[in-house]
């Protein structure tokens, strides 16, 4: 084989690739589409400006890493609400069930997936950062 | 025996059971809902229907209906299992379906039921209930809307507690559980109806959303408060005991408890727990090391017989022991005591004299089995309520006859049929011996009583006390005292029941011998359902007793203790545990013993007023963070083992104990469980016991008697002066000690100290219910609340000691009866 015909070759897959469409994104100035049932960091679902986390603690219960903890308090109408909701992101394996575990409804996952931080402490996801916004 | 088929398995049953009881004694599951073992058969939730091919196929319900030979049942054919279905689809649609909000969750019968027999859907519709909620009380709360209707609430209340605060409300789709008039929930909140409630509906609020129930471990403990020595289950999470966990298998009382032990656990992780020692600096405590601290207390006990201790029997056994070892080796003194020095004499004195041994006779089992039962003072139920709950159900179920002798009313009285001779205060023993007296009068002495030792000086000494004397004298009529002697004489099995402790001075020696005289001349003792049980009152009272822990061969009791402190001769005080300064007769007396005393060492959980007065204070462990052994009223030895672990910085008494002895020059010994193979070598009826044997289930301790007549003294009873009023001091039902004070349960019912008096003296010194009121006693004066009680005698009132904020020994020098005046 003519030594030249590899490099001629690879130089028409080369020049091929320059017309089509590009699979990589240019992080961060170009942004991935996030699929709908993309599971990113959680969300607690807010209804008549509240949490509706009733603090049934099933999430805690089922989540494998056991990486949520959950305090329930009484408020002046001696209805329970989680007056404690944190996530440890480190611990978590973005596995779901929790959302599926809850039975209000109260928890989602959402498409944020950038997560990364400088400090440990960071990575705990307190109720007020959990929050829908 | 009967014998049945059930399920087609051949099995036997005793004769009295239902086929529920035969099924479950032979491993054979049928679900129930409204059934209790405690309480009698009731039928109302229809789960636990079953065939009896007897019955040409009928569904039956296994709970109601007793067993007869021959029945062939099936428990689980498809049509009961529709049928179970239907009952719980019926429950379900009024139900307000709120597990994720319910405590009950996860521990809660219908949601177990529900999903055993996968109902997840609703052939019907209906609105769901809106009762209100009854957030009125601070213990329990009440959700008429989760009622399943089991009626178990208002059995256990009525049947077993005997209050009867809850029932039955309306009628149809309308009926729900109520107070009288729809009141709110005002009880003595012991709380049995929430142990047994199935579902969500009566829940304890200082556990309300706490945690849930599976995220709790469960340690068995023993609670540490009265003599009765309940077990109790203590519920854990994060290193803190945050409820107690009903049981029904646990203990004689079937894991019924009392306010004290269900609702007063709090003062385990209260943020008032001393955490470091505390040394007392140009007059002020500051924090300090273990190290120094230890130092300067082992320095201080280097005195010989200047030094004394008083230590609280609520210590373990080991502690005790230990504590003794410290005092009488390494220190070198006699001077030791508990519980003041004279709250023990019925056990170690009396009994000591009358029985040979200074233990109770007879254990609270055999209340059940008796056939009539004399109570000294209806203040039983205030000191030992589960105890209590045991002459409930004596009374109420098994028919056992009820005699009360005491200077006032109070619930046992009200119980059915029962005869209560309300005397003068102060004059218990007057009376005992009245009794005594008729029986050998009216010849219904045993015949083996002649032959023990001491019969003839007893009848002699007994001549003064014939039931006209007597009873002219105690405010009684003499036929009401021949009753109850004929009565008590010719019962098959009679048992004899009184409370002791620091505010029953009036329960000493002599009314113990008082006591024994009648079981002895009756022959009444070392048989089942007989005998003279003495309630201890803490919780290692009588295991005080046992490992001697008081005064013995020439040492200075607790009242001698402090007498020396303020003459001088001790010098150095170690107090474990006591509170004196409010628990002990005589508040200037104590405070000015412990001003003298050169140098006051305390461990405790909390800053007592006591402790506030020491030159060190060491933080030491409650029952729940140590090893040990507790020995109840009637001499059952418990085991208890850490449910939580203790903060680091703290040390157990047995650990502080044995450090001293180390740094005095001695030898401790390694461990509560090598202490105890000790004790179990040395004392009597303990033999063959060891920590590993206890664990499962405690042993009682073995009686020997050598009975023996003593003529008991009996004290005049105080004469009444116009103006003034006999006060009895006491307990209240919802404390224990002073150690309640630290446990929320009991200061939400009852934060403070009271004085109660009868209608008529009310009314007499003007004065209404929650007044403040003025008492003076030659002793001194204080204010207190008024309570006003129909069960008061006129010229009477009462007051309980538990409370530092208002101490009862400000007007109380230790007299059973104090006279005090009362003003608005
Ligand atoms: S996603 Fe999984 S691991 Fe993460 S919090 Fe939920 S249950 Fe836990
Ligand atoms: S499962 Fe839902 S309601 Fe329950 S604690 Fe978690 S988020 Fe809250
Ligand atoms: S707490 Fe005790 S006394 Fe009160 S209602 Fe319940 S069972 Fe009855
Ligand atoms: S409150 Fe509870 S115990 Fe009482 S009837 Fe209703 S379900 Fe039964
Ligand atoms: S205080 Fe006494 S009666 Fe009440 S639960 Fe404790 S041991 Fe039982
Ligand atoms: S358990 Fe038998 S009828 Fe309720």
């Amino acid at each position: 084989m003519n030594p030249i015909t590899p490099i001629i070759n690879g130089m028409k897959i080369t020049f091929k690739h320059m017309f089509m469409k590009p699979v990589t994104l240019q992080y961060p100035t170009e942004r991935p589409k996030v699929a709908e049932r993309y599971r990113g960091l959680h969300g607690l679902k807010v209804s008549h400006s509240k949490a509706k986390c009733v603090a049934c603690y099933l999430c805690p219960t089922v989540c494998p890493a056991k990486c949520i903890r959950v305090e329930a308090g009484e408020d002046a109408n001696h209805d329970k609400f989680a007056s404690v909701y944190e996530i440890d992101m480190l611990r978590c394996i973005f596995c779901g069930y929790c959302v599926e575990a809850c039975p209000v409804d109260a928890l989602k996952m959402t498409g944020e997936f950038e997560l990364a931080n400088y400090k440990r402490s960071d990575f705990l996801y307190t109720k007020e950062r959990l929050l829908e916004k | 025996m009967v014998n049945l088929i059930i399920d087609d398995k051949q099995v036997t049953a005793p004769k009295d059971s239902t086929i529920y009881d035969a099924a479950k004694l032979n491993g054979i599951k049928i679900p129930i809902l409204c059934h209790d073992k405690k309480l009698k058969p009731f039928g109302a939730c229809r789960m636990c229907l079953v065939e009896v091919e007897q019955m040409k196929g009928r569904q039956i319900p296994a709970c109601t209906t007793p067993i007869t030979e021959g029945m062939i049942i099936r428990t689980a054919t498809p049509e009961i299992i529709k049928a179970r279905e239907l009952v719980l689809e019926l429950l379900l649609l009024n139900h307000p379906l709120d597990c994720p909000v319910c405590d009950k969750a996860g521990d809660c019968d219908l949601q177990n039921l529900t999903y055993d027999y996968k109902v997840d859907s609703n052939r019907f519709s209906d609105l769901k209930f809106q009762h209100e909620i009854d957030y009125n009380n601070p213990l329990i709360e009440r959700d008429m809307n989760r009622c399943v209707l089991c009626g178990k609430c208002v059995r256990i209340c009525d049947e077993i507690v005997s209050y009867g605060a809850l029932t039955f409300i309306d009628r149809g789709i309308e009926t729900k559980i109520g107070c009288e008039f729809e009141k709110k929930l005002d009880c003595e909140f012991c709380g049995s109806c929430i142990s047994v409630c199935p579902v969500g509906s009566l829940l304890a609020r200082p556990f309300k959303f706490k945690s849930r129930f599976w995220a709790l471990t469960k340690h068995n403990s023993v609670c540490g408060y009265c003599g009765t020595g309940c077990n109790l289950t203590l519920g854990v999470k994060d290193n803190k005991v945050l409820t107690t966990v009903y049981d029904e298998n646990q203990g004689f009382h079937k894991g019924q408890l009392c306010v004290r032990g269900r609702f007063g656990y709090q003062f385990i992780n209260s943020d008032k727990r001393l955490t470091k020692p505390l040394i007392r600096k140009n007059g002020t405590l500051t924090e300090s090391t273990w190290d120094e601290a230890l130092e300067l207390v082992a320095g201080r006990l280097k005195g010989g017989s200047a030094v004394a201790a008083l230590a609280t029997p609520r210590l373990t056994n080991e502690e005790l022991v230990v504590f003794k070892k410290l005092l009488l080796d390494s220190v070198g003194t006699k001077n030791f005591d508990h519980a003041a020095g004279y709250a023990h004499a019925a056990l170690t004195e009396g009994f000591a004299r009358s029985f040979g041994t200074s233990a109770s006779s007879a254990s609270i089992l055999d209340i059940q089995k008796s056939d009539l039962l004399l109570v000294i003072k209806t203040d039983s139920y205030e000191t030992h309520p589960v105890v209590g709950f045991e002459v409930n159900m004596a009374v109420k179920n098994k028919g056992v006859k009820l005699s009360v002798l005491s200077d006032k009313r109070g619930k046992l009285s009200k119980l059915p049929h029962a005869q209560t001779l309300v005397h003068l205060p102060g004059s218990e023993v007057a009376v005992l011996n009245a009794i005594a007296k008729t029986i050998i009068d009216e010849k219904l002495v045993n015949t083996h009583a002649a032959s023990v030792p001491g019969y003839a000086e007893l009848e002699k000494a007994l001549s003064a006390f014939s039931a006209e004397v007597v009873a002219a004298q105690c405010g009684l009529t003499a036929a009401d005292i021949k009753k109850l002697a004929t009565d008590y004489a010719s019962a098959e099995k009679a048992m004899i029941i009184f409370p002791v402790g620091q505010a029953y001075t009036g329960h000493n020696a002599d009314l113990a011998s008082a006591v024994a005289n009648l079981a002895i001349l009756t022959g009444k003792y070392g048989k089942e359902g007989c005998g003279v049980l003495c309630l201890s009152e803490k919780n290692n009272s009588q295991g005080a007793v046992d490992m001697g822990f008081y005064a013995q061969n020439g040492g200075l009791n607790g009242l001698q203790i402090l007498d020396a402190c303020t003459d001088g001769t001790v010098k150095t005080l170690f107090v474990a545990g006591e509170n004196p300064l409010t628990s002990y007769p005589n508040r200037s007396k104590v405070k000015k013993a412990l001003e003298a005393v050169e140098f006051l060492i305390v461990t405790e959980l909390f800053l007592t007023e006591t402790a506030a007065m020491a030159d060190v204070v060491l933080p030491v462990c409650s029952f729940a963070e140590k090893t040990g052994t507790f020995t109840s009223a009637d001499r059952r030895v418990q085991y208890v083992k850490p449910a939580i672990s203790k903060n680091s910085q703290l040390k157990t008494d047995f650990e502080v104990f044995s450090d001293l002895i180390v740094k005095l020059g001695g030898q401790s010994s390694s461990t509560p469980a090598v202490l105890f193979g000790e004790i179990a070598a040395t004392t009597p009826g303990y033999t063959g016991m060891s920590h590993e044997s206890l664990k499962s289930e405690g042993a009682f301790a073995a009686v020997s008697m050598k009975p023996a007549f003593v003529v008991p003294q009996a004290t005049a009873s105080v004469a009444a002066e116009a103006g003034k009023l006999a006060l009895v001091t006491g307990s209240a039902l919802y404390h224990s000690g002073t150690q309640s004070q630290y446990g929320e349960g009991p200061m939400h019912v009852c934060p403070e100290g009271y004085i109660e008096l009868s209608r008529a003296d009310a009314s007499t010194y003007k004065i209404a219910e929650n007044d403040l009121v003025t008492v003076s006693s030659a002793e001194g004066s204080m204010q207190l609340k008024a309570k006003v009680t129909p069960r008061m005698p006129v010229g009477v009132a009462f007051a309980p000691y538990h409370f530092t904020a208002a101490p009862i020994n400000t007007i109380w020098s230790g007299a059973p009866v104090t006279l005090v005046s009362v003003a608005k």
